[in-house]
């Protein structure tokens, strides 16, 4: 082919180079109905608002529905498509579950809302007309603030029964949780999330083997509520399981032998919709610690399941409780879904006595005008500062008295609508806090002025090499960090999936230097980011095997072309098509030892063992143990749905159990791949707890 | 997968020294996969293809295959892009079968800025088809490297792209 046959334009990046527009574009009335909009604002508050906010905001991983950032991404798109997109993906994970009417609906009070005038004519999901042609992005006065009538109820619930402590029991020969407890846990127990205070999730169990573990069977399974977001922890003490469900907030007693149910309360509030994900609750003295969607903590009685105090953490509109753990007494909680611009929603980690639960001490986690790293926003008010959530439960040094918290990215996500390129402290930043006041020891940015959702809110897993005391986390970028925890200067990192977004690196300090697009984004642009914003590494947490120094990292490989108000999907360059992939690094040098790829992603985190083997589930249902050395699979089953959650293993009786959780709603992890995996079919129920041993002696 | 994944090569030997990025490498690879999608498009996205690129010195030449597309192809494309995963503007045409399954191929001569994108993986394949029309699959043309085929461990080291990130 001759040369001259060298053309330019016309590519992908036209196409999905979305244009600002002005919003001063002549109006004409849009493709719906004034009934339709009506009837779409109480769909939308019934099915939408839970996730992308009363206001249409946005919030977390959900995108803002009005204004530019809505025109900028839509404004050149067909009301058809808008149309496709939200009938064949929303509610997030149950596509084409409302009616096509509701979903025009929707439509048409999402048109509305951005200052489109209703017509004559209905909306029926076939319309071209480009949406810049009659929305403006301006809502009109008072539309979101008008009383609206109650949706018909559209999908179907799952059946609640009564509230309350409705099984009652008593755990049998429970010891009280003690500091010594915490710190030197008993391999039988799984007291706290990922199963120590170093974050290892490792155990020194080892009665199942490299040799036996093919031999493993399923011994009970006991299914949980429907809905809410599944990604649950269990935790175990003397031979007890305490569970719980966020779509009812019940917290369950379960013995852990046996699956016989001890006691239940059904705390409430009952929340048909995702919500946060409450991915574990903690343990001390008799009590059993659990936070509610409502953002409020409950201490029960950990014999009993009855409450003895509950504490508000916060009454700000959608904030959620985030990472949990107990030190010195001290319940620690960090706060999350803190989406707003507004310094009444500045995230924080705060302390809460055990005993009464009244606060101790706060330390916000957004530096504010006047304050350390408070010029790093720029000319931002702090009403314009969001962000850096601490979802993610925190790490703890017992001799350097230091808790290791990570942070969330910055909001707006993208630095075209924060309103600014400064690095945005303390946003994604590694924290060492002194547990007992919150004072900060020390911090160290992973990624200064972050624009993709690519947070590095993730495990801190504490490490030692001889005097050395190093503190490893992976973000999700895949880019795994090596810090010195005595004082958080930099040390050393890999890179574990391909990523696009960093271009180099400051051998020194490791700061990053942004791709020239990404520092430069215009409105209204998609941006290519590999990783995509479910993270090289998100939730599911890796492990340390400690004796063999390995470290366990479950990735995945999407990119996506990130705009302000959506996205779009595509294979990480290299993968072949493997979604998922583990990979296994020296934790003393880094190096690589061994990866293993396969289409589906990986929606658990990984556990290893004494006995050379580690477990992990996936998004096509398979659980699997494999020789942690090497990468083999040992064993594989299939369970109901997606295997998702935090598996862990225990022991009773001088049995060794392995229990890992089914469940859906595992926010990106599972949205990006789920509509790439067209030939991945999963139920949308069978949310359960399933526990497996090694053959009964008869 | 619908096509075999990318030729194979045999030894951990030689992966090692394609894992170091030789720029001496002349044979590059592309597993050819879905365009940028959402809920809305997926189902115009299907299939996966493989193409190859090898480079003399002087000429470029282009080969691959494809399957399973839910429309016919209608133009297939050589890409210039600015980083790895990231889509460019400037292309060459290919010649592509206009069928679900078939070949694409195409021979350039590369001034030194295309040879240099080519050496330093930045060179992709995107086929457009009829339900897809700005791009139905696409794949990074990446230096030719040994995967081990999914589901099957494959001890270090392994192939990952590189920007400039500090390799080791």
């Amino acid at each position: 082919m001759p040369l001259h046959s060298l053309k330019l334009g016309a590519g992908l990046a036209t196409a999905i180079t979305l244009l600002a527009m002005d919003s001063a574009v002549p109006q004409v009335p849009g493709p719906f109905t004034a009934a339709q909009a009506t009837a779409g604002h109480a769909a939308y508050l019934e099915n939408c608002a839970s996730c992308h906010n009363r206001t249409l905001q946005g919030g977390g991983e959900a995108p803002r529905l009005i204004g530019n950032a809505f025109i900028s991404s839509w404004g050149q798109r067909g009301a058809n498509e808008l149309y496709g997109v939200i009938k064949a993906s929303m509610p997030l994970g149950n596509g084409n579950s409302l009616t096509p009417e509701t979903y025009q609906q929707i439509v048409a009070f999402l048109f509305q809302a951005n200052g489109a005038t209703p017509g004559a004519a209905a909306f029926t999901g076939e319309s071209q007309a480009k949406i810049s042609s009659f929305a403006t992005g301006k809502t009109p006065a008072g539309l979101l603030d008008a009383p609206v009538a109650a949706a018909p109820a559209q999908r179907r619930r799952a059946p609640v029964t009564q509230m309350g402590l409705v099984v009652t029991g008593t755990v049998k020969n429970y010891t009280p949780v003690t500091d010594e407890m915490l710190t030197h846990p008993s391999e039988n127990d799984w007291l706290m999330h990922r199963g120590n205070y170093q974050a290892w999730d490792f155990s020194r169990l080892k009665q199942i083997n490299t040799s036996n573990a093919g031999s493993l069977q399923l011994r009970w399974v006991y299914a949980m509520d429907e809905g809410g977001r599944q990604q649950f922890n269990p935790l175990v003490h003397d031979g007890t399981m305490f569970l719980s469900n966020n779509r009812t907030n019940t917290v369950q007693a379960v013995d852990a032998k046996t699956g016989e149910l001890i006691w239940e309360n059904r705390i409430g509030p009952v929340v048909d919709n995702l919500e946060n994900a409450t991915r574990t609750m903690a343990l001390y003295g008799n009590l059993l610690f659990y936070g509610a969607t409502s953002a409020t903590v409950h201490a029960l009685d950990a014999k009993t399941g009855k409450e003895v105090w509950k504490t508000v953490i916060s009454t700000y509109k959608n904030d959620k409780v985030g990472g949990m753990t107990v030190i010195h007494g001290k319940l620690l909680v960090g706060l999350t879904r803190c989406d707003d611009q507004s310094v009444q929603d500045h995230c924080w980690i705060a302390a809460y006595d055990t005993q009464t639960g009244k606060q101790i001490w706060k330390t916000l986690t957004i530096a504010d005008k006047g304050t350390p790293g408070g010029d790093s926003w720029g000319n931002l008010t702090n009403d314009q500062r969001a962000g850096a959530d601490a979802w993610i439960t925190g790490s703890y040094d017992p001799e350097l008295n230091l808790t290791y918290w990570g942070t969330g990215q910055a909001k707006p996500s993208r630095r075209d609508e924060r309103g600014t390129d400064g690095d945005a402290l303390f946003s994604n930043t590694t924290l060492a806090l002194n547990p007992d006041t919150g004072k900060l020891q020390w911090y160290y940015q992973n990624a200064p002025g972050e624009s993709l959702d690519l947070d590095e809110v993730y495990e801190r897993v504490l490490v030692d090499h001889g005097d050395q005391k190093v503190v490893l986390e992976v973000g999700k970028t895949g880019i795994l960090w090596k810090l010195d925890r005595t004082n958080g200067k930099f040390l050393d990192l890999a890179q574990t999936v391909f990523q696009n977004v960093w271009v180099k690196f400051d051998k020194k300090t490791g700061r990053p230097t942004y791709r020239d697009d990404i520092i430069h984004q215009k409105p209204g642009v998609a941006l290519a980011s590999c990783p995509s914003p479910e993270g090289g590494h998100d939730w599911p947490a890796t492990s340390y095997d400690q004796p063999d120094d390995l470290f366990l990292i479950p990735l995945s490989q999407t990119c996506a072309m990130y705009g302000a108000g959506s996205q779009l999907f595509y294979e990480m360059p290299g993968s072949n098509g493997n979604l998922g992939r583990i990979s296994a690094y020296e934790a003393k040098t880094l190096k690589p030892v061994w990866t293993f790829q396969q289409r589906s992603p990986f929606l658990t985190s990984i556990i290893s063992t004494a006995g050379g083997v580690g477990f992990v589930g996936d998004f096509d249902r398979v659980f699997r143990a494999f020789d942690v050395k090497t990468g083999k699979t040992l064993w594989d089953t299939r369970l109901g749905t997606g295997v998702q959650g935090f598996p862990i293993t225990y022991s009773v009786d001088g049995e060794q159990f392995v229990a890992v959780t089914t469940g859906l709603q595992g926010g990106s992890p599972v949205q990006k791949p789920a509509t790439m995996l067209q030939e991945v079919h999963r139920s949308q129920t069978g949310q359960a707890v399933y526990v497996f041993a090694l053959p009964k002696q008869h | 997968m619908a096509l075999t994944v990318l030729t194979r090569l045999a030894g951990l030997a030689a992966a090692a020294a394609m894992f170091c990025g030789s720029a001496l490498a002349q044979t590059y690879q592309a597993n050819l996969g879905p365009m940028p999608l959402d809920a809305a498009t997926n189902k115009n996205m299907l299939g996966r293809g493989e193409a190859t690129a090898s480079w003399d010195g002087k000429m470029l030449t282009v080969n691959g295959r494809f399957a399973g597309l839910p429309s016919p192809a209608t133009k297939a494309h050589l890409f210039v892009s600015p980083y790895i995963g990231v889509p460019g503007g400037e292309s060459f045409d290919l010649t592509v079968a206009p069928a679900d399954n078939g070949t694409l191929s195409g021979q350039f001569a590369l001034n030194a800025k295309q040879a240099a994108a080519f050496r330093t993986g930045r060179l992709y394949v995107q086929i457009d088809s009829q339900k897809a029309p700005t791009g139905n699959l696409w794949g990074w043309l990446l230096p030719q490297h040994f995967d081990a085929p999914p589901d099957v461990p494959q001890q270090a080291p392994w192939f990952l792209p590189q920007l400039d990130t500090p390799s080791r």
